[in-house]
């Protein structure tokens, strides 16, 4: 008996532990989360290849697609760059781009230089419709399924692997 | 050597003030009318989390995102919503990852009942224990 009592706060430390580990949300993924399943948020932005012009939800004109934040001062979005282009080229879905806080001349003159894998770009240079979606970092990239609903939202450069684990089932579906 | 172990002495001494050097740019200002405003303010800031840098409050952190967020409280304040309103429009969209204060719902629950289930099975144990032992002592 006093045997087992010594034992019994390694008994306790042991089920706190597990019961924590079971019962509490990972963190990272609430963060990514907040916005699953939700309507992509509504917003009126210029697009970045015209000042005039006004975008918003409407323009979304072909669903399911991706809405892909970058910017030029975002060293991993040109990482993801060739990808998206590939994506764009074999039209295996639309991407919508969200230049993020950047400057216009500098994200034409990208766009022009590797080519551009966007329909259009929106022109977020203070970024408000990114604090909408709760974009922390760039690149994101965010799946919006034919009803305008978020089904995915990726952080981090979105590549081939990425592609296949989280997106490409999703899409084969609809 | 004993000029190489100086230097490396006046080194260590100096090192905390780098830090200082550092954090001297960050020098952005909110200003507001009413005292109370501002004292939520930085109650706000000191309470959030920053989604970057992930360990530390808004108030604390230099990050852009950090920055843009500490703008956007400021704007919230100055448009008169209440603490509540703010945290609630934080947390549509970065979740309760955000706050650090993380409310009572499926998820978290064990969070909160956690250290109180504990506190009871250490006094239980602590009980039996006391109990036990005196047991043995009598006899």
């Amino acid at each position: 008996m006093s045997r087992l009592l010594h034992l019994l706060p390694l008994f306790i430390f042991t089920l706190v532990t597990i019961s924590l580990l079971i019962f509490l949300d990972d963190e990272e993924k609430q963060l990514k989360t907040a916005l699953m399943d939700k309507n992509f948020p509504s917003f009126s932005l210029n697009t970045l290849e015209s000042p005039e012009e006004i975008a918003d939800l409407g323009s979304f004109e072909k669903l399911p697609a991706l809405v892909n934040v970058w910017a030029t001062w975002c060293v991993a979005c040109l990482v993801e760059h060739p990808f998206l282009m590939k994506l764009h080229e074999d039209s295996v879905i639309p991407i919508y781009g969200l230049n993020y806080k950047d400057d216009r001349e500098k994200a034409i003159f990208l766009l022009e230089k590797r080519g551009n894998p966007y329909l259009f770009s929106l022109f977020d240079p203070r970024g408000s419709l990114a604090l909408d979606l709760g974009v922390y970092g760039a690149p994101e990239t965010f799946y919006i399924d034919k009803n305008g609903i978020i089904k995915i939202r990726h952080v981090g450069v979105l590549n081939h692997n990425v592609w296949e684990d989280k997106f490409q089932t999703l899409l084969s579906d609809e | 050597m004993n000029n190489f172990f100086n230097s490396f002495i006046v080194i260590i001494v100096l090192l905390p003030f780098s830090l200082f050097i550092g954090s001297q740019e960050e020098a952005e200002v909110y200003s507001f009318e009413e005292e109370v405003k501002s004292q939520r303010f930085y109650k706000l800031v000191g309470e959030l989390r920053c989604p970057k840098c992930q360990s530390s409050n808004l108030l604390g952190s230099d990050a852009p995102i950090a920055k843009d967020l500490k703008r956007e409280i400021y704007r919230l304040i100055q448009l008169g919503k209440t603490n509540e309103e703010i945290k609630k429009y934080l947390s549509e969209r970065y979740g309760d990852y955000i706050l650090y204060k993380p409310p009572f719902k499926k998820g978290t629950w064990a969070l909160w009942i956690g250290p109180f289930f504990l506190l009871c099975f250490i006094f239980l144990w602590v009980l039996l224990w006391k109990l036990f032992y005196n047991r043995t002592q009598i006899s």
